[in-house]
């Protein structure tokens, strides 16, 4: 779907993964599931923001299939750009936080 | 005690009374002032007689009572018969009270002798009101004690001498003295090594004796020097009646044996449910009178007893003065108690009933406890497992259902984008199906909510109380929700009570926001 609405994408199963190929592939934009096999997404986030590795860092979008109140304040306190329910994942959306970021 | 011997007693005692009465005519008698007190302390002594006997069957107590009571009143009767025999006799005796007396005060209050020491004392106390009296009657003549003609013969003079009859007299005191004073001596010994219930028998004998001895001392030493004194009405009548004394002593440990016994029981009811055995204890040597009572109990491996504050007691050997009494159906427990109680059995059986029932009650009340505990925690466990099942619930709806929905909109929502363009109508069917799809996914969403809330599971109970007080149609302030993590069941309980609370504000109309 994201390929679909051009997008280039990179995928990682688990946070340590997605750290890890944050650094190689420098994505623009990281679609970041809260529930991972070995942490969760706002750890992954916080690791994220924190290493930037000579360039600007990801804009990171935090995905559930959860609601965002089922986190409380936690998406809030995270450094990441914001939150989207997966059923309403779709390219526009994304690109919504890309441009909200540039602005 | 039968009622046979009751009835002796009774019967010797008011024979004896009326021929003391009879004897002493012609009314009224020149020395009344001492025929009164001396029927006085005799009847009471007598009576204590009966009295004690009657209550401590198998003590000499009752016998000694009565040997006092006796020994006052018979030597006057005799010696106011016209008959030589009787008068020889009734003057021979009539300072014999004074042994018996000796005799009761050194076996109070068991009734016992202590040692073969003190019965040579008294053996020599006997022997010493009759020994002398016996020398003085050898060259008393009646007519110095101002009885003339009317009284009968002296049937043991030998000779008639005054300054004879005044020699023995006065050699006798000191040896008198002596005697007395050994007698007063085992008495201050008895006193201090007496405890507690014990010592609060001996105490007043202690007093009573120093007064008796003070008076018998006195009337002795005038008496013998002939003073005027010697037979006042104060010295011969009203002096003597600090005897009446001994008597009281038996209803006084009577009084407090039944005061002890109503205590007893005070004690047991106003003990608190559960009370540690040091309470128990405390409570009943308060009642009992008994600063000495222990109550110990036997080691789990046999070995010996403790008491309550932990002490080592020597249950086969309680020591000089003590006695051990088992308390019955306690497992082990004994009351380690003063010996002078043995005397009051029934006190010291309702004692043990008591701490028998007390301790009983105490091990009810731990039985009920541990019950209780066990109740709680198969009820924290039910719990527990009931909130885990219910987070597993969640879970699965979260990993499964909810996945696939989320899948399957997400799909329709392609499908629908293709088919827009090409086929409207179907893909405003698709949008339709899409719709549903969602629809079904809020509301499992809130079904799992309902089940177990996820943001209890992920951000605990501040994040999750934050979550309700948002969603709540009533506005509602949070004061101060702890930060950290509980245990799930906690956190689950308290998030239902306040999502509880809540509703049932919702609920209800009126003003005020919820806190």
């Amino acid at each position: 779907m994201l390929e679909a609405a051009g997008f280039t994408v990179a995928e990682a199963a688990t946070g340590a993964e997605a750290t890890e190929a944050a650094r190689t592939v420098r994505p623009g934009l990281v679609l970041l599931d809260i529930q991972l096999p070995d942490t969760d997404g706002f750890e992954v986030a916080r690791r994220l923001a924190a290493a930037p590795a000579g360039g600007p860092a990801p804009v990171v979008v935090l995905t559930s299939t959860r609601e965002a109140r089922d986190y409380g304040g936690q998406i809030a306190a995270s450094p990441a750009a914001g939150f989207l329910p997966k059923d309403q994942l779709s390219g526009a959306a994304l690109r919504r936080f890309l441009d909200l970021d540039q602005s | 005690m039968s009622r046979r011997l009751r009835a002796a007693l009774i019967a010797g005692a008011a024979t004896t009374m009326i021929c003391f009465v009879w004897s002493s005519r012609p009314w009224p008698a020149p020395d009344l002032p001492f025929l009164i007190s001396t029927a006085i302390i005799a009847l009471s002594f007598l009576a204590a007689g009966i009295a004690a006997w009657q209550r401590w069957p198998a003590s000499r107590l009752g016998l000694l009572f009565t040997i006092v009571g006796y020994a006052y009143l018979l030597p006057p009767t005799l010696s106011n018969l016209p008959n030589p025999l009787a008068f020889t006799i009734g003057n021979l005796t009539a300072t014999v009270s004074g042994a018996a007396l000796a005799h009761l005060a050194l076996a109070w209050p068991s009734g016992r002798l202590r040692s073969r020491f003190e019965r040579w004392v008294v053996i020599a106390e006997y022997a010493w009101n009759l020994v002398p009296a016996m020398a003085t009657m050898l060259f008393w003549n009646p007519a110095f004690s101002g009885c003339n003609a009317s009284c009968p013969a002296n049937l043991l003079l030998v000779s008639s001498s005054r300054p004879v009859y005044d020699a023995i007299n006065a050699a006798s005191i000191p040896v008198s003295l002596v005697l007395t004073g050994t007698v007063l001596v085992l008495i201050i010994r008895h006193w201090r090594s007496a405890r507690g219930w014990s010592r609060r028998a001996m105490t007043p004998l202690l007093w009573i004796s120093v007064a008796v001895i003070a008076v018998s001392v006195a009337q002795d030493v005038t008496g013998n020097l002939n003073l005027a004194i010697a037979n006042s009405v104060f010295l011969g009548g009203i002096a003597p009646l600090v005897l009446l004394a001994g008597p009281a002593l038996v209803v006084a440990d009577t009084v407090r044996a039944r005061s002890a016994r109503g205590a007893i029981g005070a004690a047991v009811v106003d003990l608190e449910p559960g009370a540690p055995p040091g309470r128990l204890r405390d409570a009943l040597a308060r009642a009992l009178g008994d600063s000495t009572l222990q109550l110990a109990f036997r080691l789990p491996d046999g070995s010996g007893y403790l008491d309550t504050s932990g002490q080592a007691v020597g249950v086969a050997r309680p020591g000089p003065g003590r006695a051990v009494t088992p308390v019955a159906d306690a497992d082990g427990a004994v009351l380690v108690h003063d010996a002078g109680l043995e005397h009051e059995p029934q006190l010291v059986r309702l004692t043990a009933a008591a701490a028998s029932m007390a301790l009983e009650h105490s091990r009810l009340q731990a039985e009920v406890q541990a019950q209780l505990e066990q109740v709680r925690a198969s009820r924290t466990r039910i719990v527990e497992a009931g909130d885990a099942e219910r987070r597993r619930l969640e879970r699965d709806l979260h990993d499964g259902a909810q996945q696939r929905l989320v899948t399957l909109s997400l799909a329709l929502g392609m499908a629908r984008d293709r088919a827009a363009g090409a086929d409207p109508e179907l893909g405003a069917l698709i949008e339709s199906a899409r719709k549903e799809a969602k629809e079904a996914l809020t509301e499992l969403r809130e079904l799992a909510r309902g089940i177990h809330p996820a943001v209890l599971t992920e951000t605990g109970l501040a994040g999750a109380i934050q979550a309700l007080a948002e969603r709540s149609p009533v506005a509602t302030t949070i004061s101060a929700v702890p930060d950290g993590r509980f245990p799930a069941a906690i956190e689950a309980t308290a998030y239902f009570v306040v999502c509880e609370a809540l509703a049932n504000v919702a609920s209800m109309p009126g003003p005020g926001a919820p806190r």
